[in-house]
């Protein structure tokens, strides 16, 4: 059963591949994104966190540039993308810094990065690239892609592992490193790095990611939690809350808009996080009780979002129109909505 | 136009080649340069000044520029007359935008030597291009992704449009100054010499600043030939004076000397002769000075010394002399640095002078006038707070003691106990001590225990404040908490056998021997640093309850009521009988109340030498020797030869009753001594000389003191006990063995310990 999955696993990482390459601009509506910009993206190009102190993060800069991607509309690319490349992009090894604060001063204090901000401006630069004819993008790309292969990809134990950042989650930083986020596992990125980029093998971590997403289901509801700690068997990381919660619930997300479509996978994800389908539920590992239910329709389209591709059901009505919220609901919502507009048009 | 041409390599700054925009100075722009004149066609200077605030406020902010790289090259032929793109120019001259069409102007000229600038180009207005407008407008506000975006949003609607090239090249180099200045206010030095590698056009005179960043990453990143390389550039290059002068002032924490003399040689001279770096070469001097503050290994040339001497004589600063003064206590020469220092504080009584002040009184055993000194300040820093500790500690370990007057006692004690300076409580103990406080002794160094248990010397205080106390039982408890780890401690009562009567350790013998321990370590950049961190507050409860109970034990001692001072002084005082002889055990015997007459401290020197000699033996009969050594000084001065040889008696018997020996010996030859008081003293010195000397561990010493003294009296059993002791301790058993059956056999059990000790180490040999 476990091979079958896993058979079921590399053949969808094959359709991924192509899918991704085929990723055309044009995906998110100009109504949708007009709505999203003006309440998330300043005059100047910053994507701002609205329920994070407003401030911003390289996930945020790289979620505007791929949905400004999706929506074609490259005058909103390149805002977002000059003000991302002269207040994030300033690592001495060619990655982003991960957080930018509108109080503070200077606005970048700390100079650590995030791999999952790093891997969505690297792939939205990429796709812009190609699908625009932009040399100086692709070239850029190319860079932060070895970067990131360079400084936040390790082999520990026979397998690929993303680390979420350069400091503070590697084996020699702590005791229970290294750590991994799975849900930084971006991974309809990675066929498009392997085709810019050979000296990390994108392939197979994007092949270790998925047998670990497995490999942490936990708990009454058999749910990975958010934070692991890959120093032995995955288990939560320590001074992090041993739960499912606002990083591990796009994990289903990112697997299907790369084509992965394993029901193994992604059924228990689907029963543990929403059984009723009426709210996203964020759950205690250890005991399976809920201590958060979403309703934001950023969340509730996931799950809905499996039952189209698994049983090809209908969205419902509640989810497949787009209002912005907050930002983080509001940029599930837009990529969940490009996915079904481009994949399964057949669910609206 | 081959791009070649533009670029003219001059120096290697970086890995590749650093374009430099080259001296050609057209004309037309130097008219402009030499003076505000306003530019052609342009008549309102109240319009430009707004503009020119609005280029400010952009500049400090994010505004770009830029200049290309221009050789100074000669015009190819002009008869091909180019086609020229004077938008830029346009829109800088119909904005008043001076600055930005002289560079524009010179741009262009270099670019396109046979091309004439149009004599009025706010006049010439063509076709006006609105959208290209107000691109340029956000350009100049160094809005440039607002920039980006509205370049695509015109490609998007018109399809045809091509963006001016200079254009393009301008907002990229923009962006990368603005990536290369956030890098470098990140420290992402490896970034910013990327961004200055790959955009050299950036790197010049007319934006020293990213010079000045991309020297800075050269010098942080170990490449400090480079960064040399770097600020030599802009000394060879930029013409600025404050330009020129900041550079090397940005290069002085970052290269080594010998660098940046190679930078100081590119010195100018100025028009009214002056040398430009001459600040610079004091900052230098200063730097090497105040180094060598910190680290007394680092030797300064003496020219440097010189030179920051002059100007801590020449102006009336407090720093330079504050310098000098952290640098000569660091090198040890204490009367030097308390010179620099008292200027420095003459200029302004700041905390920092004041702890170098009370360090170098400290290092010259002045300790009262460093708690004088730093008492105002003692709050300031934890550094000001250890030096404080440091001299009431010192101020408390005198040797000989001295008085301290009654209102520096009373405020060092809240001091101390708030900063729970174990050191300090133990000195307050042993002043105490000497004072025959034997119960506010005790308190103290149980305080000193508190704060530090292992104190050895604390315990060593307390075990002998508790003998002098009765307190037998306190004084087995701490014998048995020390058996085994303190020789002295466990054989207190052996030595008390041992010792005369009345004399009591110094603090000088039994308290810190170290005496570097007293001093705290300066560190003295940043003002003089805590040698130990001071302890934190005590409850207030306890602290108030210590500090009560000692300041008012000093209170009652120590308050000078003007009646006794009056009666004191008195002139009708009695001769004392020359024939006195230890009047305190007469008085003590025979049941009488002690005098009253000495219980209050007054300045022995405000009374007659008659009287002194009274006070003195007063004194004495209350067990408070120093101050008695102090007033039979006084009675020294005395007309009468008897009384004279009264009080050097009576002083050599105050200092022999401290443990003062030496000073003992002094005192006796002050005056001639009937021969039975010479043999007094001379046996009580000999006797203090041999405790002493076995103390401190000197056994041959102490052996010899009690020959001397065997010669003038028989040795008494505690002496015998002390010498066999003494013998014990040099292996010489068979003495030891054969002293100690001496006394045994007058049925002391001393004698029996110690021939039983002997037989134990026997035992353990054999």
């Amino acid at each position: 059963m476990k091979r079958y999955g896993l058979a079921l696993t590399m053949l969808a990482i094959l359709c991924s591949t192509t899918m991704a390459q085929n990723l055309k601009a044009g995906q998110v509506r100009p109504d949708d994104w007009q709505a999203y910009k003006s309440r998330f993206i300043d005059e100047r190009g910053r994507v701002i966190d609205d329920a994070n102190g407003n401030i911003s993060h390289s996930e945020g800069q790289g979620y505007g540039l791929l949905l400004s991607y999706l929506a074609n509309n490259k005058a909103d690319f390149d805002l977002i993308w000059s003000f991302t490349r002269t207040e994030f992009l300033l690592r001495d090894d060619g990655l982003a810094v991960w957080k930018w604060d509108p109080n503070s001063k200077p606005h970048v204090t700390d100079s650590n990065n995030a791999s999952d901000g790093d891997i969505l401006i690297a792939y939205a630069l990429a796709l812009a690239g190609s699908g625009w004819n932009r040399n100086d993008l692709a070239a850029t790309a190319r860079t932060m892609v070895g970067a990131i292969g360079k400084a936040n990809v390790i082999e520990q134990q026979g397998r690929l592992l993303l680390l979420p950042a350069v400091t503070g989650f590697s084996e020699r930083d702590r005791e229970d490193g290294p750590l991994v986020n799975l849900s930084y596992w971006i991974f309809e990125a990675f066929p498009k790095f392997a085709s810019v980029d050979n000296t990390t093998d994108w392939t197979r971590l994007s092949k270790d990611g998925l047998s670990l997403i497995e490999a942490a289901r936990g708990g009454q509801r058999s749910l990975p939690a958010d934070w692991l700690s890959a120093k032995t068997t995955l288990r939560p990381a320590k001074g992090f809350k041993p739960e499912f919660g606002y990083n591990a619930l796009r994990i289903p997300l990112y697997m299907m808009r790369a084509g992965i479509a394993d029901a193994g996978q992604l059924r228990p994800l689907r029963q543990g996080m929403s059984p009723d389908g009426t709210g996203v539920a964020i759950v205690d590992i250890p005991s399976g009780s809920v201590t958060e239910t979403l309703h934001d329709p950023g969340y509730l389209i996931i799950p809905a979002l499996i039952d189209c591709v698994l049983d090809k059901k209908k969205l419902p009505a509640s989810v497949t129109s787009f209002r912005p919220t907050l930002y983080y609901p509001s940029t599930l919502h837009l990529l969940s909505l490009s996915f079904i507009y481009s994949q399964h048009s057949e669910c609206l | 136009m081959k791009k070649s041409l533009l670029i003219v390599p001059v120096i290697a700054v970086f890995a590749g080649v650093v374009a430099v925009q080259s001296d050609y100075v057209p004309a037309f722009a130097t008219v402009i340069n030499s003076g505000s004149l306003a530019m052609p066609g342009s008549s309102e200077p109240e319009a430009d000044t707004g503009i020119d605030d609005q280029y400010d406020v952009a500049q400090s902010g994010r505004a770009p520029k830029t200049r290309t790289t221009t050789p100074a090259s000669p015009a190819p032929d002009a008869a091909v007359a180019p086609k020229v793109d004077e938008t830029a120019l346009r829109y800088f001259a119909r904005q008043g935008d001076k600055r930005r069409l002289e560079a524009e102007i010179a741009r262009l000229r270099a670019l396109y030597p046979g091309w004439t600038p149009p004599a009025d180009p706010s006049a010439v207005a063509p076709e006006t291009d609105t959208a290209l407008d107000a691109m340029w407008k956000l350009y100049a506000a160094g809005k440039l992704p607002e920039l980006r975006k509205a370049i695509q949003l015109r490609l998007t609607s018109e399809p045809q449009w091509k963006p001016p090239a200079d254009l393009m090249d301008r907002v990229e180099l923009a962006e990368s100054r603005e990536q290369l200045i956030n890098a470098s206010d990140l420290k992402q030095y490896e970034t910013v010499i990327r961004i200055g590698s790959s955009h050299s056009s950036l790197l010049t005179c007319s934006d020293v600043d990213l010079l000045w960043r991309v020297a800075e990453a050269f010098a942080r990143t170990n490449r400090t030939s480079r960064a040399k390389d770097a600020y030599g550039y802009i000394l060879d290059n930029c013409p600025k004076p404050e330009e020129r002068l900041a550079t090397v002032q940005k290069a002085l924490p970052l290269l080594t000397r010998p660098d940046l003399e190679a930078l100081l040689a590119k010195e100018k001279t100025t028009q009214d002769g002056a040398r430009e770096f001459d600040t610079i070469r004091n900052d230098l001097a200063r730097k090497a000075v105040a180094d060598a503050g910190t680290d007394p290994k680092l030797i300064v040339p003496p020219t440097d010394l010189e030179r920051v001497e002059k100007l801590a004589n020449d102006i009336v600063e407090p720093s330079d002399p504050l310098i000098l003064g952290w640098y000569y206590l660091r090198h040890d020469d204490h009367a030097n640095a308390e010179k620099w220092f008292k200027l420095s504080h003459e200029r302004e009584n700041a905390p920092s002078s004041s702890q170098g002040m009370a360090l170098a009184m400290i290092a010259q055993s002045r300790p009262a006038e460093a708690e004088q000194t730093i008492y105002e300040w003692r709050d300031s820093s934890d550094g000001a707070k250890a030096v404080y500790m440091a001299a009431v500690a010192n101020l408390l370990a005198q040797d000989p003691p001295v008085d301290i007057a009654p209102a520096v006692l009373q405020r060092m004690v809240p001091e101390v106990v708030e900063a729970k300076d174990a050191n300090a409580a133990q000195q307050f103990g042993w002043y105490a001590f000497l004072l025959n406080q034997f119960e506010t002794a005790a308190g103290w160094f149980s305080t000193a225990l508190q704060w530090k248990p292992d104190d050895e010397p604390s315990s060593y205080g307390l075990v002998l404040a508790r003998e002098q106390l009765g307190d037998m039982a306190g004084v087995a408890e701490i014998q048995r908490l020390w058996s085994g780890k303190s020789e002295r401690i466990g054989r207190l009562g052996e030595l008390r056998q041992a010792r005369e009567r009345g004399l009591v350790p110094s603090p000088e013998r039994f308290g810190t021997r170290d005496p570097d321990a007293l001093l705290p370590a300066t560190q003295p950049t940043d003002g003089p640093a805590a040698a130990a961190t001071p302890p934190q507050t005590d409850p207030a409860v306890a602290a108030n309850s210590l500090a009560d109970r000692v300041a008012a034990t000093i209170a009652r001692t120590s308050v000078t009521r003007p009646e006794e001072l009056q009666s004191q002084t008195a002139p009708l005082q009695t001769a004392p009988a020359p024939s006195r002889v230890r009047p305190s055990r007469q008085m003590k015997a025979s049941g009488q109340r002690l005098p009253a007459g000495c219980t209050t401290t007054l300045d022995p020197q405000t009374i007659s030498p008659e009287s002194a000699l009274n006070r003195g033996w007063c004194l004495m009969d209350i067990n408070r020797p120093l101050e008695a050594a102090a007033a039979f000084e006084r009675g020294l001065l005395s007309r009468s030869d008897a009384a004279r040889s009264d009080a050097a008696y009576g002083q050599s018997l105050a200092y022999l009753r401290v443990g003062l020996a030496d000073k003992a010996a002094v005192a006796a030859s002050k005056a001639r001594q009937q021969q039975s008081r010479q043999i007094e003293l001379d046996i009580a010195l000999l006797s203090s000389r041999a405790t002493d000397a076995f103390t401190a561990g000197r056994y041959n010493e102490a052996l010899l003191a009690l020959d001397q003294r065997a010669r003038i009296a028989p040795e008494r059993n505690d002496l015998m006990v002390l010498r066999g002791y003494a013998y014990m301790n040099l292996n010489r058993l068979a003495d030891a063995q054969r002293v100690f059956e001496a006394v045994a056999a007058t049925g002391s059990k001393d004698g029996l310990r110690g021939m039983a000790t002997v037989r134990a180490i026997r035992n353990k040999e054999y």
